[in-house]
């Protein structure tokens, strides 16, 4: 079965070209022209990526974002105005694993979407269990227990778990965790891993206010600690 | 000719000028009153005096005269006279005079009164005898063909009435310097709110729009006041629309940009099916586009500075790390400096230091020649980058406009044009600017050809990881 892209636009001319081009990278697309036909296109049919634009007439970028987020853990790339807006840590908080502004080439698009692909099916066969206190890490499942109970994550959320996890006690920098989890280079929006540390926080952390696995090294980075 | 010069004056020094001038004749006309008065009081109760004196020793002097009295005999006569000081009194008899004192002697009597006293008039007169102020007074004595003069000094008047004079010439210096004093005084006062719409004026042209002036307590200001603020809200308006209109348009040129850069992007797929013809008309498009698409993202990231909606979005960045990772990106090759530097540690927006940087490089690229070397190093308690080329470097001249949007430089080349957006510069300047620091164009420090373009930064507050995301 191929990849399938739905892809959330409601530019015409935009959705046809973004198509067409990634259609060239061999991938099935599906269009949809708002929110609401991109929610229905979604429960009708699930796909491995979803493209979303966030200026969208009627339920907005970040609303369809928060919708397919609840039910899927599926890849989301936002396509936001400016960079240096809130909308990018909101498009984040509403659950996208990755932002593209506005004009982008598609040559970018199709570069992230590959990593996305790349961190949804790795399942990393014969990587051993990790314990951190009741933090229990399984990469070969892709499960994660908090004293016993499986915590979802999303297919981000995982890989970045388990970054941190296979450096234990090591600090891992923004630039790192930027090249290893998204494949960008040291030039990376930063933003990208503080949002979704935060979003880890929440789900793994006792009191996510005081961190007690995840812990910030000011000016450093990040690190894992049991 | 003094009208120009009074015009060229300031209107405070023209005020200042008035009320001194003012001052100036008033206390003039106070003097010279108080001098005329004084001296008319003085010298006529002088005159009154000194001839009833003068009256009384002639009549003495008439008691004591005979028919047949010689003129060497009047000694004791006079000396019997009551003299006050300053007075030489002078007795005629016929044709001989015999005066006390030589400073009165015959010579000294005016021959106007001495005809009037001849005519049997009595009379008075002030002369000055060698230098010295007297009152003559003739009194005749028919019966013995005789006549009696006195003369009485009135340098101690002279002395009071000079004395008078320094002290009232003095107040009226005092009182034209007070005047002066006080004009300059009201003058500012009155200019204060001229001050203060000045400063207004001044930071509008600084660019901070919103400056409004305080409604005033005095009515007569208030006119001003509405008007000032009235211009500057059109100002404000007006210039707003202005930046809103082109970043409204960068804004809007981006969806067709975005179908143009993926149109292209499924032509270039399928190049290889394309005749040459075909092919060669898709490079120049792919180029165009592509060119385009640079301009609109620099337009869109200057009109924020426009519209004002730029904010910094600060983060720790390690200097060192930061420019060896722009050089490893850079299309160019690029030698870097650092010296003994391990890491520098500023607070800085990485997306567009970054920018800076590439903008920099980009440039010394194009415009300049030989190795480009980009410098890192600190003062006290900022960061320097440095971007040096090996080219004609930039004429004095220009240094300053190169920073311009769509700047147009002439021998230096075609800097600040040609491939780029014509915006490259002035990006950098507004990015150091909004990091609060500054960024400027001189030769290289060893001398040798070439341009150094510095960007100095403040190191600023680290701030937490949390903060910044």
């Amino acid at each position: 079965m191929g990849t399938r892209i739905l892809t959330v636009e409601d530019d015409e001319r935009i959705r046809t070209s973004v198509r067409l081009a990634l259609e060239d990278e061999g991938w099935t697309v599906e269009e949809a022209a708002s929110g609401e036909d991109a929610l229905n296109a979604f429960t009708r049919e699930a796909a491995d990526v979803v493209l979303i634009d966030i200026m969208l007439p009627g339920i907005d970028g970040f609303d369809v974002c928060r919708s397919i987020r609840q039910a899927s853990d599926v890849p989301i790339v936002m396509v936001t105005a400016r960079a240096d807006t809130h909308d990018v840590v909101a498009g984040l908080e509403a659950g996208a694993d990755d932002y593209l502004t506005k004009p982008f080439a598609p040559k970018e698009l199709s570069a992230r979407i590959r990593a996305l692909l790349r961190r949804a099916r790795s399942t990393e066969p014969g990587a051993p269990q990790m314990v951190f206190g009741d933090l229990e890490i399984i990469p070969e499942e892709g499960v994660v227990r908090l004293t016993g109970t499986e915590v979802h994550l999303t297919k981000t959320e995982f890989r970045l778990l388990v970054e941190l996890a296979t450096n234990p006690g090591r600090v891992l920098s923004r630039e790192v965790l930027l090249e290893r989890v998204w494949g960008y280079g040291y030039f990376g929006d930063g933003r990208l891993v503080d949002v979704h540390i935060r979003r880890l926080r929440t789900k793994i952390e006792p009191d996510p206010a005081n961190p007690r696995y995840v812990i910030t090294i000011r000016g450093l980075g990040y690190k894992l600690q049991s | 000719m003094i009208r120009r010069l009074w015009g060229r004056l300031g209107l405070r020094a023209r005020i200042t000028g008035l009320y001194a001038l003012g001052g100036l004749l008033l206390s003039l006309a106070i003097a010279l009153s108080t001098l005329t008065l004084a001296r008319q009081n003085l010298i006529e109760d002088r005159e009154e005096r000194a001839f009833s004196v003068a009256v009384r020793n002639a009549q003495r002097v008439e008691n004591g005269l005979g028919a047949e009295t010689e003129i060497e005999d009047v000694g004791v006569l006079l000396d019997n006279l009551t003299i006050t000081e300053g007075s030489f009194p002078l007795l005629q008899v016929g044709d001989a005079t015999r005066a006390l004192d030589q400073a009165f002697d015959a010579d000294a009597v005016p021959s106007s009164l001495r005809g009037l006293v001849e005519a049997g008039d009595a009379g008075r007169m002030r002369v000055r005898v060698n230098g010295r102020p007297l009152i003559v007074t003739g009194i005749p004595i028919p019966d013995t063909a005789a006549a009696y003069y006195e003369a009485a000094a009135t340098d101690d008047v002279e002395d009071v009435l000079n004395t008078l004079g320094i002290i009232v010439l003095g107040v009226g210096a005092a009182a034209t310097l007070l005047s002066a004093a006080l004009g300059s005084w009201a003058s500012r006062r009155a200019l204060t709110p001229l001050g203060e719409v000045r400063l207004a004026a001044e930071s509008l042209a600084a660019g901070e729009l919103d400056t409004r002036l305080d409604p005033p307590a005095d009515a007569d200001l208030a006119s001003l006041t509405a008007s000032f603020n009235g211009m500057a809200r059109s100002l404000e308006d007006r210039i707003e629309r202005d930046a809103r209109f082109a970043s409204e348009v960068s804004h809007e040129l981006r969806s067709p940009l975005m179908t143009l850069n993926a149109s292209v992007e499924v032509l270039n797929n399928n190049r290889d099916s394309m005749s040459e013809r075909n092919q060669t008309a898709l490079d120049l498009l792919t180029g165009d586009v592509t060119r385009f698409t640079a301009l609109v993202e620099d337009l869109l990231e200057i009109s924020r500075y426009d519209v004002g909606t730029a904010s910094l979005r600060a983060e720790p960045i390690d200097l060192v790390e930061f420019v060896r990772q722009s050089v490893h990106h850079s299309p160019y090759k690029v030698v870097i400096n650092v010296g003994a530097l391990q890491h520098l540690l500023v607070a800085g927006d990485k997306r567009r230091l970054a920018q800076v940087v590439a903008n920099l490089v980009d440039n010394a690229a194009k415009y300049g020649a030989g190795e480009i070397r980009v410098v890192v190093g600190h003062e006290d308690e900022s960061a320097i980058i440095a971007v040096e080329d090996e080219g004609p470097g930039v004429p004095e001249a220009e240094r300053g406009v190169i920073f311009e949007r769509f700047s147009r430089g002439s021998a230096g080349g075609r800097r600040g044009h040609g491939t780029g957006s014509g915006l490259g510069l002035a990006l950098v300047a507004e990015h150091v600017g909004l990091h609060g620091g500054e960024v400027w164009v001189d030769d290289r420090l060893d001398g040798s050809e070439g341009a150094r373009f510095t960007v100095r930064i403040p190191i600023g507050d680290i701030p937490d990881d949390e903060e910044w995301a």
